[in-house]
């Protein structure tokens, strides 16, 4: 009774991670609990349904999770909560989608009363037809999504067993020359082909991109990419071009300038989810060809259509990449049963430790306000607060005072409000890239960015996701969109990049002491710590103090 | 009940009488209802233990197996003999489960005085008897009819000689030797068989439908040809018109001699359905145990300053128990357990005031002080010898009101002994082991059967009871993982334990008998002496198990504070100022907010004490942003001063107030400097104003905008105020409509009144009603109606209330008179049945 782990009645698992057994005990826990914190010592996870259900979809079973339960814990595990996991676990399964000779898709239970139950729910009868015999019943193809949806909701995730459609076959090879997947790469690859569908999470920089071009190569089919905006889409095409066989003409691009439809096609979440006269005139783009693969970007930012035209895409293999399973909308369980269970989970700190991302320095620097600024902010009304006060003239000279300490490496300033930035720009010298600058303007500063012909860099929140920095070792964020803790992973993302010399990388933070700026860098900070970076607060006095000594 | 010594008794008087005092203890221990009052005599114990009452009581504490046995007992012929009742037992073909499990039922009847007699001559007591024997009411549970004899009782004897004829037996001119010779027949295995031998298919299918019972059927006026056949040879009787019965000796024959279809003689068996090591067991059971501690600390504590109101018909409201369920994050119903346990405990108490609330005892803070094992022990004893149920709550009592938690009605007398056998069976089994619940309350239905019917839904009490006790010990950490911990069979008591161990002996194969009565007898409830021992012992087994305060926690850069396990009293209750709570379980995590290091700063902890506090308990340094956060708060904290003050001063001139302050006669107005040009006192404005002047100043005094008031003698008034409405001397004047209604009521009943009456013989009284009889009268009014007088006459009404009217009659027919009434001024009708006499009106 010395274990590493502790369980609490909530659910949660506590990990001392300097205990000596914490390694073994973490690979025991990964496949099932979620982890949720992982500041220096204790890591936090959390047991979830969902969680579970991933973890029998992986193939484990409820043995095996109160095995290391039992075997990690240091106090005794409640008896109730052990029932509570074999209970939960026992619940995936009973049901199954497979496709019959005959029939085609039915749905088949190995328990009489489960089925029974889930036809007597309302929203089950129009998924379902005719019953075939007592375990089984026909279900509607184009429904099976919304069954799957609809069955989790009651409780009873039913396994998708009913294959998929090869798709329009188109040869694609990676072309690894001088370059090679990394082993979780290639991990995630296989889980995730071997799985049919599901979520691959990896940290911001760890190379999401090539497990895609990875499973595209696997699939060896059309493939369509869904990402969140045309950056993206160009940098995805970009990356392909230079991984794969496949050559410029092969990769079509759809977004709102361009409607390209090639074998792989690279297409945008607003153009899809553009409406006119209350249809979406771009879902044709689903059936426009016989796609064998569809790549979901960014899977956290999947926006609600999305979810309702991929509930018809159940036939075709999905692969989801993410950061953080964490939805603010919470639909995590319509991620689950659309685009399919987590397949491949790594924390950042792992990938870290392996030297593939760059360990951060994160500071958060406090700047104090002066005293007509602080008149002006507690005047200011609700909505203008946080302008005033991520504003602040105090911050430019801090982020003078960051740039100079740093000069000569690559520095990104990122920033929310446009006048903030172009006036940092316009004291720092430095381009500025916003919501304005045309497409090919901002490839041009990225590219002088990459070959370091431009030292600093300030850009708004047009370059939160993405795009591609490698050699940003600093970052400083001078005002965000609140407290959003997604933002806070890309921005930390943009200087994580492996660095060339293997400088530390340096993320900043500059915040209005004594007012709500600070609250919200509270809030982002605490999503920090709980990622294992930790952060050190200093005053905005000691930096400055620094800049002219 | 050594009968080979004695004569054979020939009353249940007797045999009692020839009882040792040992066994007269043991009937008396069974059945302690006879000795309430002390009988005078055995005989009188004897009318008592026959007593319907107490034998009812009597037999619903026997188990499965003895009731059987009395059952039988009650269909056997009176007296019988051991043989013939172990052939009812065990049937014809004889079964060694029964005849081995047999003496002892026999004997448990006896010691409870419910049979008597040697073996030859074994008789149930009369009642008994009557309870148990099968009649068209009560069915039999063995599913046996009335015998032969019983069911013929008013048949007449050409039917039974046509019967006797038919079943191919001599015919014999008495009914009472054609019943004995039909008996016989039916009780002769051979030629019943014969008899049967002949049967068509049709009857023997009819037969083999009655034989388990219930053994009534039904036949119209003219039955088919196979029911005639058996109505023919008595093997079906009739009891009523349409209605046949199967006679008691056919069916024992049907049924090979068995009286029972299932004769139940060993109890059933309680197998594990799984086995841990009793090391497990006992540290999940040790874990959980904490968690009990824990979690009435943490109900307590959530009630400290006050807790939920008593509603008025006694307990809990549903909001409030919802409300503690969800701090101790719990569902409903275990929260409703923790506090009866709590209350049960004494922990908790309403405190009686006018407006009843909740709150804790005085004892609660003595259990506070003891070690975690000793309030554990506390609780669990409290448990043990409860009465109430929690279960009960949320559920709804006879009159379909809802029972609240600490509310009145969930007291059930059965649940100590149902506890305590309960947790008997599971220290039965082998260290380490769980059953299931289902043999559980299988095992406590046989040991205790209820007799008579029951709704199917509903689960009998005692077996509500047991699951609950199942749920309960797991809770209080009494069992882990389903079985019997270490210190949970410490509970049962020294004696529980030793018999256990026996028990466990006993469990050889072939043997599954629970042991004599008497030797049972400790599995009896504890008295509270013995269960305080026992209580203590169980502590002692648990207090090693129980995880070690710890005295540090582990600081983390997120701002939680993560206490790998239950930490040390002060430390605990510094932290949980300093910090929010956030996972509650084996560890504790808590989360700096700066709203808890306000807090913390509030209750009189300075930064550097916070600082030093964290120091000293963070097994790993203080993370740099948690410093930063205490020391951000603290520079905050304090910044803005909030005070009260009744009145100030203000002067541009800070000299003015210096001198002012430094003046010896401002000492009484306590002046208070809070800034250069600013004084505060708690004088009223005009006391300060008073003051100053009298120290020669001119103050001006300032209104709450800071204008100068200016200072006038204004007279004083009141708010808005209404004249007095004025209050008249008597009723207001009347109308002219009301007065001349009331002159003409005053003068119709002055003329009743003082109308001079002519002089008769029999004038009455003044004020008196005029009687005449009722010829006269008829006459008078007669007379009165032709002259159209006015006649003064005495009238009862339909009431019973005299009076005296004026009236002019106008008509008289049917024994009625209509008249013109003066003192009504209408036209009414009287009876003349009520009118009490007449006199004429003077002219």
């Amino acid at each position: 009774m010395n274990g590493p782990l502790i369980v609490q009645s909530d659910k949660t698992l506590l990990l001392e991670v300097d205990h000596e057994r914490a390694d073994e005990c973490r690979r025991a826990i990964a496949p099932f609990a979620e982890l949720e914190r992982a500041p220096e010592h204790i890591h936090t996870y959390r047991l979830t349904p969902l969680g579970l259900w991933n973890a029998r979809a992986a193939g484990h079973d409820a043995e095996q999770v109160v095995d290391a339960l039992v075997e990690y814990s240091r106090y005794p595990v409640p008896h109730a909560l052990l029932v509570d996991i074999a209970e939960t676990m026992d619940r995936y399964g009973r049901l199954t989608l497979t496709k019959h000779p005959a029939h085609g898709l039915v749905l088949t239970t190995t328990d009489r009363p489960v089925l029974e139950e889930v036809l007597k729910s309302r929203r089950i009868t129009p998924l379902v037809g005719a019953r075939i015999d007592p375990d089984s019943v026909v279900v509607h193809p184009s429904e099976r999504g919304q069954i799957k949806q609809t069955l989790l909701k009651l409780g009873w995730p039913a396994e998708d067993l009913a294959g998929y459609v090869d798709g329009e076959a188109h040869p694609i090879e990676l072309r690894q020359d001088g370059w090679a997947l990394r082993p979780y790469q290639k991990q995630a690859v296989e889980n995730f082909w071997h799985g049919g569908s599901g979520v691959v999470v990896l940290p911001c920089g760890a190379g999401k991109t090539l497990v895609g071009a990875g499973s595209m190569a696997q699939a060896k089919s059309t493939t369509l990419i869904l990402v969140t905006n045309t950056v993206s889409a160009r940098q995805w095409k970009h990356e392909l071009v230079k991984r794969t066989s496949l050559t410029e003409d092969e990769i079509g691009e759809y977004s709102g300038t361009r409607k390209e439809i090639r074998p792989v096609t690279i297409a945008t979440y607003q153009v899809l989810t553009t409406r006119r006269k209350g249809v979406y005139p771009h879902l044709e783009l689903f059936d426009s060809r016989d796609w064998g693969l569809i790549v979901y970007d960014e899977v956290h930012l999947l926006p609600a259509p999305v979810f309702k035209f991929t509930a018809d895409l159940q036939a075709r293999r999905r692969l989801g990449l993410t950061a953080t399973l964490v939805r603010e909308d919470g639909r995590e369980s319509d991620v689950f049963s659309l685009i399919g269970p987590k397949r491949f989970d790594a924390p950042w700190k792992e990938i870290e430790a392996q030297g593939y991302i760059a360990p951060a320095d994160c500071v958060e620097v406090r700047v104090n306000l002066t005293d007509s600024e602080r008149l002006a902010y507690a005047t200011a009304e609700t909505e203008e607060k946080y302008r005033f006060c991520a504003t602040t003239a105090t911050k430019r000279r801090v982020t003078e005072a960051i740039v100079r300490r740093f000069a000569g490496q690559q520095i990104l300033v990122i920033g929310q409000y446009i006048d903030q930035l172009d006036e940092l720009g316009e004291h720092l010298g430095a381009p500025v890239i916003k919501g304005e600058t045309s497409n090919a303007q901002r490839e041009k500063l990225f590219d002088a960015f990459r070959e370091g012909e431009i030292s600093v860099l300030v850009v708004s929140k047009v370059a939160n996701f993405s795009i591609d920095l490698p050699e940003a070792t600093v970052a400083v964020q001078v005002s965000g969109t609140f407290g959003s803790r997604q933002e806070e992973a890309q921005r930390l993302g943009r200087v994580l990049r492996p660095k060339a010399d293997g400088h530390q990388a340096h993320f900043y933070s500059v915040v209005a002491r004594d007012t709500i700026d600070q609250d919200f860098a509270a809030h982002r900070q605490r999503f920090l710590a709980e990622q294992g970076y930790s952060y050190r607060i200093v005053d905005a006095d000691e930096i400055l103090a620094e800049g002219t000594g | 009940m050594s009968p080979e010594a004695n004569p054979a008794p020939r009353s249940l008087a007797e045999s009692l009488r020839m009882r040792d005092d040992a066994s007269l203890a043991a009937l008396l221990r069974s059945r302690p209802d006879l000795i309430t009052p002390v009988p005078t005599d055995l005989t009188q114990l004897a009318t008592r233990a026959g007593t319907r009452a107490s034998v009812l009581r009597a037999l619903e504490r026997l188990d499965r197996f003895a009731l059987q046995t009395a059952e039988a007992l009650a269909v056997a012929p009176d007296p019988a003999s051991y043989g013939t009742l172990l052939g009812l037992m065990a049937g014809d073909a004889g079964d060694a489960a029964v005849a081995a499990a047999l003496p002892r039922a026999v004997a448990v009847l006896r010691e409870q005085a419910l049979v008597w007699g040697d073996d030859d001559r074994l008789r149930l007591v009369r009642t008994a008897q009557e309870l148990l024997a099968p009649s068209a009411q009560h069915p039999s549970p063995t599913g046996l009819g009335p015998s032969v004899q019983e069911a013929t009782s008013g048949m007449s004897p050409g039917r039974i000689q046509e019967i006797v004829a038919r079943a191919g037996l001599p015919s014999t001119h008495d009914s009472v030797s054609a019943v004995t010779a039909l008996t016989a027949l039916f009780t002769d295995r051979r030629k019943m068989a014969k008899l049967l031998a002949q049967a068509p298919d049709a009857s023997l299918e009819v037969l083999s439908r009655l034989v388990w019972g219930p053994p009534y059927g039904q036949v119209t006026p003219d039955p088919a040809a196979h029911l005639r056949w058996l109505l023919d040879r008595g093997l079906l009787l009739p009891t009523a018109p349409g209605t046949v019965v199967l006679p008691r000796e056919v069916a024992l024959h049907l049924r090979e001699g068995r009286a029972h279809r299932a004769p139940e003689p060993r109890p059933p068996a309680l197998e594990p359905v799984a086995t841990h090591g009793a090391q497990v067991v006992d540290a999940t059971a040790a874990g959980q145990a904490y968690t009990a501690v824990a979690t009435v600390e943490e109900l307590l504590k959530e009630w400290d300053e006050g807790g939920p109101a008593v509603l008025r018909a006694g307990g809990l409201s549903v909001r409030d128990l919802k409300r503690t369920a969800v701090v101790l994050d719990v569902s409903e119903p275990v929260a409703a357990f923790w506090i009866e346990l709590a209350y049960a405990a004494g922990l908790l108490a309403s405190d009686g005031e006018a407006d009843e609330r909740y709150a804790a005892t005085p004892a609660h803070d003595d259990w506070l002080e003891q070690p975690p094992a000793e309030r554990w022990a506390r609780l669990a004893q409290a448990w043990l010898r409860a009465t109430r149920t929690p279960g009960l709550i949320g559920g709804r009592d006879a009159k379909d009101r809802t029972l609240s938690a600490l509310g009145p009605g969930l007291d059930r007398s059965a649940a100590p002994e149902v506890r305590h056998r309960v947790l008997t069976l599971l220290a039965g089994l082998p260290a380490g082991a769980a059953p299931a619940a289902e043999p559980v309350l299988a095992r406590l239905r046989w040991e205790r059967p209820l007799r008579g019917p029951r709704p199917d839904d509903a689960e009998d009490p005692r077996s509500r009871l047991a699951r609950w006790t199942l749920a309960e010990a797991e809770l209080l950490g009494i069992t882990g993982r389903g079985a019997l911990s270490g210190h949970g069979r410490a509970l049962l008591g020294a004696g529980a334990a030793e018999q256990t161990a026996a028990a466990a002996e006993d469990r050889g194969p072939g043997d599954k008998l629970p042991v004599h009565h008497r030797a049972a007898a400790p599995a009896e409830p504890l008295t509270a002496a013995e269960q305080a021992v026992a209580t203590g012992a169980a502590a002692r087994l648990l207090a090693p198990l129980l995880p070690e305060p710890l005295d540090h926690v582990l600081l983390q850069a997120d701002l939680t504070a993560v206490a790998p396990g239950p930490l040390r009293r002060p430390l605990a209750e510094a932290l949980g100022v300093l910090a929010d709570v956030e996972s509650k379980g084996g560890a504790t995590v808590y989360r700096f907010t700066p709203a808890s290091v306000r807090r913390a700063l509030d209750a009189g902890r300075t930064a550097t004490d916070l600082h030093a506090f964290l120091a000293a308990h963070s097994r790993t340094p203080v993370p740099q942003p948690l410093a930063y956060l205490i020391d951000d708060v603290a520079r905050r904290h304090g910044h803005l001063r909030v005070g009260a003050a009744s009145a100030y001063v203000r002067c541009d001139d800070d000299a003015l107030l210096n001198e002012i302050l430094a003046d010896k006669r401002s000492a009484a107005l306590r002046l208070r400097r809070l800034a250069p040009t600013v004084l505060a006192t708690q004088a009223d404005p005009a006391t300060l104003l008073e003051g100053l002047r009298a120290m020669g100043y001119a103050p001006a005094a300032e209104s709450a905008e800071g204008d100068v008031l200016i200072a006038r003698a204004h007279a004083h008034r009141t708010p808005p105020r209404g004249a007095p409405e004025p209050v008249p001397d008597g009723p207001p004047p009347p109308d002219a409509t009301l007065l001349s209604a009331a002159i003409r009521a005053i003068r119709a009943g002055d003329l009743a009144a003082t109308a001079p009456r002519k002089a008769t013989g029999a004038a009455p009284a003044p004020g008196e009603l005029p009687r005449t009889g009722s010829a006269e009268t008829l006459a008078t009014v007669q007379a009165a109606v032709l002259t159209g007088e006015a006649l003064w006459i005495g009238y009862v009404n339909a009431e019973g209330s005299a009076s005296q009217r004026v009236i002019a009659p106008i008509r008289v027919e049917g024994g009625f008179v209509t008249a013109y009434d003066h003192t009504a001024d209408e036209v009414r009708t009287y009876p003349l049945h009520r009118i009490t006499g007449v006199a004429e009106l003077e002219e």
